[in-house]
């Protein structure tokens, strides 16, 4: 079976959160929610400071600690790796918030809550509220784009080649920094950046074994 | 924290403490204190005792966590993965709790010495026995957070429940419950000591959990939150109480209101206790530092 991942190459990101907004409007995420960030650290003293640019996202663990946490049953691994979130399961507990080492999940507390405080919401987050399946007093977080994965591989795309199936912060990045992919398979784009310059895991010591790899 | 370190630096828990977060941290000591008081009573066979902490672990631990829930109603879905959770599996142990702890009651208040009271008195024992240790369980689950990551948390809690278990016995020992309080004060000190050993190997053992579990102890003890520690749980909590404990084992009496306050002193601690923990829990930066 497929097992979708992600690799990130650091050299190539330049910080420009085209993936996070991307991210933002694909999925309508209200303020407050982000399924995927840049993390920038600064190490050194200057003159000699070195910045590292981190993008961040659900790592679709395939030892997903969050799913083994969950109470409800609401958080499930599909057959292909991907985690999801049942919001109408989901009791709002955020164990699996707590359990998350890498803090990917937010809980979604108040669908009022607009982008212009004061000024009620606008037409477009209105119709987001509409489409999106979010319900406030859950926790919600990245799903790979896997409306688009299973809609393109309907139609005999392939997810990570066609953009119509990639997820949408991987077409956004402007230097081609994010490559998406099966993970499964040795001859994929993913695996040959992983195999060539040494991908590595975030925080491989929680054994979450993660689906996003990092190259540098 | 500023929202440019957050994961950049050493990131505190929130979600559990902050906010309505609150809820947790009262649904915890509510925990400890209700179950605590019911096996103390269970014990020392005081039915005020076994009543009030059922109604405690009812009302307040119950009480809280239903309040925290994003999605109230659906609380019954949290018993669905007791396999892999320990949050479906608190969820049942409180659910036999209940209903056993109500039959238990039930049968001491009717037909008392009958062996069916003995029998609901030992399972009803065992599940609130299990709604105690379980929230140690459910913090040390989380290795993401290596301060909780100890497998000394579910022993601390079920310490800390039974010292509180027998201050608050102490209490209506006081006010006129069948309760030796000799008995009682002679297991406080012994709990106080323990306790203190205990939450000493905890903060020693965490930090050997690496850098993360050391900064956690180092927060509690000299950070933001050490005034918690040192005058809540060290010196309310511990201090005061075994000084009024070893003046009562000197004195042939002491004074109701002095055990009272040592009651009140205690509770301090319970709250504090429970407090700190959740409160200095840090999770590991995701970038290189």
């Amino acid at each position: 079976m497929t097992r979708w991942g992600m690799v990130i190459d650091l050299r190539r990101c330049i910080g420009c959160y085209s993936c996070t907004i991307g991210c933002k409007q694909e999925h309508f995420l209200p303020p407050g929610v982000f399924w995927t960030r840049l993390l920038i650290s600064e190490i050194g003293i200057y003159p000699r400071v070195v910045s590292h640019v981190y993008p961040v996202l659900c790592n679709h663990c395939s030892e997903a600690i969050c799913v083994k946490a969950c109470p409800s049953g609401a958080t499930v691994q599909r057959e292909d790796g991907i985690v999801n979130i049942d919001y109408d399961k989901c009791v709002g507990c955020r164990y699996c918030v707590l359990a998350c080492p890498y803090q990917q999940r937010t809980y979604y507390s108040d669908a009022s809550k607009g982008y212009f405080p004061g000024q009620g919401l606008t037409e477009l987050e209105v119709f987001g509220r509409e489409l999106s399946s979010f319900q406030s007093g859950t926790v919600v977080k990245c799903n790979f784009c896997e409306e688009k994965i299973d809609e393109g591989i309907g139609k005999g795309l392939k997810p990570g080649v066609d953009r119509e199936a990639t997820p949408a912060c991987v077409n956004n990045c402007p230097t081609k920094a994010r490559h998406f992919g099966k993970l499964d398979d040795p001859d994929s784009e993913v695996s040959i950046l992983i195999r060539q310059r040494k991908g590595f895991q975030l925080h491989p010591e929680f054994g979450t074994n993660p689906s996003v790899y990092y190259i540098d | 924290m500023k929202a440019h370190e957050w994961m950049v630096k050493y990131t505190r828990q929130t979600e559990w403490i902050d906010r309505r977060g609150i809820l947790i941290w009262l649904a915890e000591v509510s925990n400890g204190l209700g179950g605590g008081l019911y096996l103390v009573s269970l014990y020392f066979n005081s039915l005020w005792g076994m009543f009030i902490s059922w109604l405690a672990v009812i009302l307040l631990k119950g009480g809280f966590h239903f309040a925290y829930l994003g999605k109230p109603m659906r609380f019954w879905r949290m018993a669905l993965k007791p396999g892999t959770s320990w949050l479906a599996r608190g969820f049942i142990f409180l659910t036999l709790f209940i209903g056993f702890g109500a039959f238990q009651l039930a049968f001491s208040y009717w037909m008392p010495g009958t062996a069916f009271e003995a029998i609901f008195k030992t399972i009803a024992g065992l599940s609130v026995f299990l709604v105690v240790i379980n929230t140690g369980f459910v913090m040390n689950y989380i290795n993401a957070i290596p301060f909780w990551n100890s497998a000394m948390l579910p022993l601390l809690f079920l310490s800390c429940g039974i010292l509180d278990g027998l201050a608050l016995i102490l209490t209506i020992g006081l006010f006129g419950g069948n309760v030796d309080i000799v008995a009682a004060e002679r297991g406080s000190r012994l709990f106080l000591v323990i306790n203190a050993f205990l939450i000493t190997i905890y903060l020693w053992s965490a930090t050997y959990m690496g850098p993360t579990g050391e900064r956690s102890v180092r927060e509690l003890i000299k950070g933001q939150n050490a005034r918690v520690l040192w005058l809540g749980v060290i010196f309310f909590g511990i201090f005061i109480p075994i000084v009024i404990s070893i003046s009562s084992h000197f004195l042939s009496e002491v004074s109701a209101s002095l055990l009272i306050t040592g009651v009140v002193c205690e509770m301090v601690g319970a709250f504090s206790l429970k407090y700190s923990i959740l409160k200095c829990a840090l999770y590991s930066p995701l970038v290189p530092i």
